[in-house]
């Protein structure tokens, strides 16, 4: 291979065009996962993430457009490429009448004829999600977040080189969460390619090396975390507890207060609701000190006091108007 | 492949309520159904009694005695259990209804009856005239309806009718000597007095004799093998991205679809095949339901019900745009369904089958559960296997049908949608 492994793409979308009817679900989607990387695919439900995932691995047709996956064009009978891609769907994919072992070797068989290695890889996938000492039970038996952990084992038994993770962290308590997302950082670190779904976008910021904004079947924003934060207009968001905005205890200053804030150059926005103020600043600059000079020499007590630099979700909010979740 | 056969067949053992439709159900229906008719054949079946034979003088004086006790009986001075059993045919296809325990004088013949190591006993007069006692115990099991099933009484009658016959022919033999000696020298008379006349004759008409409650029974088989069709419905749905998580897992591995297909036919093929052989067994061993002696032929029929059942399955599985609740529950109501128009569910279903037959034979072509269901009755009733292979024939077109149309449905399918 004459590709240098860190910027030779594992999956390159060209152009996709898929509609479902009169709904257009991608509208000429883009994208481009380089081999070895985390990539965090965020988007709002129906905002066409699991469609552009069913296209790569050849699940759906499209109407337009190019998928090629470590190079070559991917299809149904695409079975060497197949070999080398793990999938971890959002809802739980294993049988419920086999054991947890019983069920990542099944799994494991469709990639790997061979019995002894299956074997050892087996033991690695159970050790690698923390299942050994359940290896024995039948899924109905175990946590919600063993369930999705052995949901995760069976995607990656076989030790694929790009492994799509569909919300793996959904209704998993905050300690297999963790372990979740150790593990996938693991398997990168080892050199497969993930890309990343995932409501959370603090897990998203956690793990990806780079994150594709998508809606309405669209390309919005790519990047890294701090360049996606860099691309928006919203930086430092500060809150301060005070009861007397202003000096004064019955309010009087209150409205003078906001108009001085609102008039400082690098605030967006200044709201108070009687009991905290929001300041909503301008990206790129360090404003904590002026805002804390002004509410000083107006007498305002300040109770509590924080600063936040923006979130992935205050890019979203501004890229497509709308929280995630919505 | 072979791995996704063994699992299929690992999965599907390991689902209980399917176990128990498929395998219990059955067993429990033919239970039922062997509570319900069972008493009805029994009461058409003889039973031999264990008479003791008073051999005293009186009976030594007429030879005529001995030989009448020696056609009935199935073996002279064979001891008996005590209890009636069922009457068995000898070589030339006479039933037999005593078993014979000689003794030598009433007084001995009634602590036989006391004791239980007899039910009744026959003797002689002086004048030569057989007589039948019988103990109180047989007289009252005779007549009580609720602890037999009628064979009893009807077995006595025709031991009461065969002493009473041949104290009418000894009787006339007796007069006619007394009479007209000369008459005895003519031969046709010799031998008329001697035979018993028959008004009717039993004529074998067909392969094995024909039992009204083996309808239901291969009914019964028939709405099983359908019932199996779920096997393959599951099946195809574990494979389709469509229709299930485990679908997009499947479908993303790098094996072929029409194996992973065709592992889920052959696991489903096998455990109809199971499923059916053990209802057969069950119904041929428990129930006492002939197979007419070819019981290869039958576990071949239960084979080809199988194949059938799966293909009908794989096709109801492939149906598009269709839930899996959906296609289970389309497999229940077209077993259940179909299975009125076999004459499962009692002598309506059984006239409005045997209707459809001969109104609209090609209804009753086309109803696998029909068809199913006389792939046992041909092998019961038919000399020839040409009834047989024609039922085959239908059975495994009707297979092909369904199987080009779900390899239609399903071959290197992508999705529009998930």
């Amino acid at each position: 291979m004459n590709e240098d492994h860190s910027t030779a793409s594992a999956v390159k979308v060209s152009h996709l065009v898929k509609r479902y009817g009169d709904m257009l679900a991608l509208d000429y989607f883009d994208l481009d996962v380089r081999q070895g990387e985390i990539f965090g695919l965020l988007g709002p439900n129906g905002s066409g993430k699991t469609t552009a995932i069913n296209c790569i691995l050849a699940l759906l047709t499209f109407d337009a457009g190019t998928v090629r996956v470590f190079g070559e064009p991917i299809g149904p009978t695409s079975y060497a490429l197949k070999r080398r891609i793990g999938i971890v769907p959002q809802n739980i994919a294993v049988f419920n009448e086999l054991t947890v072992e019983e069920n990542i070797d099944y799994f494991c068989s469709l990639y790997v004829a061979d019995k002894v290695r299956r074997h050892t890889l087996v033991n690695e996938a159970l050790d690698f999600v923390g299942l050994r000492d359940y290896r024995g039970f039948r899924p109905s038996k175990l946590s919600g977040g063993l369930l999705r952990r052995l949901n995760i084992a069976c995607g990656i038994a076989h030790r694929p080189d790009l492994i799509f993770f569909d919300e793996p962290t959904v209704a998993v308590d905050p300690q297999s969460r963790n372990a979740i997302l150790e593990g996938i950082k693991q398997l990168s670190r080892e050199g497969a390619t993930v890309i990343y779904t995932s409501h959370y976008m603090e897990e998203v910021e956690q793990i990806c090396d780079r994150i594709l904004i998508m809606d309405h079947g669209r390309h919005l924003a790519l990047g890294t975390a701090d360049e996606l934060k860099a691309m928006i207009d919203t930086g430092e968001r500060i809150s301060v507890e005070t009861a007397n905005l202003g000096g004064a205890a019955d309010g009087s200053n209150t409205a003078a207060m906001l108009k001085r804030l609102r008039d400082l150059p690098f605030v967006l926005e200044a709201v108070y609701d009687g009991r905290e103020l929001t300041v909503r600043c301008r990206n790129g600059e360090h404003n904590l000190i002026d805002v804390l000079n002004i509410l000083e020499s107006s007498g305002t007590n300040i109770g509590h006091l924080t600063s936040r630099q923006p979130t992935l979700n205050d890019v979203f909010l501004e890229l497509t108007g709308t929280a995630l979740r919505d | 492949m072979l791995q996704t056969l063994l699992i299929t067949l690992k999965l599907h053992f390991r689902q209980k309520i399917q176990l128990f439709w498929l395998f219990a159900f059955p067993i429990i229906l033919a239970t039922m159904f062997n509570g319900m008719f069972g008493n009805i054949s029994e009461s058409y079946k003889l039973h031999t009694f264990d008479m003791a034979v008073i051999e005293n003088a009186n009976w030594k004086a007429n030879p005529g005695l001995q030989t009448l006790v020696d056609g009935i009986s199935t073996g002279k001075g064979s001891s008996g259990s005590g209890m009636e059993g069922r009457v068995t045919d000898d070589d030339d296809g006479m039933p037999k209804l005593i078993n014979v325990v000689s003794t030598t004088s009433r007084a001995s013949a009634d602590r036989l009856l006391a004791d239980g190591k007899a039910q009744g006993y026959l003797y002689a007069d002086s004048d030569g005239r057989l007589h039948m006692a019988v103990s109180e115990s047989t007289q009252s099991n005779a007549t009580d309806v609720m602890a037999n099933s009628g064979s009893l009484g009807i077995s006595l009658t025709m031991l009461n009718n065969i002493v009473d016959l041949y104290n009418r022919n000894d009787m006339a033999v007796a007069d006619i000597l007394a009479t007209n000696p000369t008459a005895m020298m003519d031969r046709r008379l010799a031998s008329s007095i001697g035979a018993s006349s028959g008004y009717t004759k039993e004529v074998k008409l067909t392969n094995f004799k024909p039992d009204g409650t083996a309808r239901y029974y291969y009914a019964l088989l028939g709405m099983t093998a359908l019932m199996a069709m779920s096997f393959a419905v599951n099946a195809v749905t574990m494979a389709q991205a469509n229709l299930s998580a485990l679908g997009i897992r499947r479908s993303v591995a790098p094996l072929a679809k029409w194996k992973q297909l065709a592992a889920g036919f052959l696991a489903s093929w096998f455990c109809s095949f199971l499923s059916l052989a053990v209802a057969m067994l069950y119904i041929h061993f428990i129930c006492g339901i002939s197979l007419g002696g070819r019981e290869w032929a039958a576990f071949g029929s239960c084979a080809a019900a199988a194949f059938s059942a799966s293909a009908f399955g794989t096709f109801i599985g492939a149906l598009p745009k269709m839930p899996t609740g959906a296609k289970h529950g389309l497999c229940t109501t077209i077993s259940c369904v179909l299975s009125i128009f076999s004459g499962l569910y009692g002598s309506f279903a059984m006239d409005l089958s045997d209707m459809i037959a001969r109104r609209a034979p090609l209804l009753s072509l086309m109803n696998p559960a029909q068809q199913i269901t006389n792939l046992f009755y041909d092998i019961l009733y038919y000399d020839s296997f040409a009834p047989l292979f024609r039922t085959l024939g239908t059975l495994l077109a009707m297979s092909a049908i369904c199987l080009t149309a779900a390899v239609a449905f399903l071959r290197r399918q992508r999705y529009e949608y998930l």
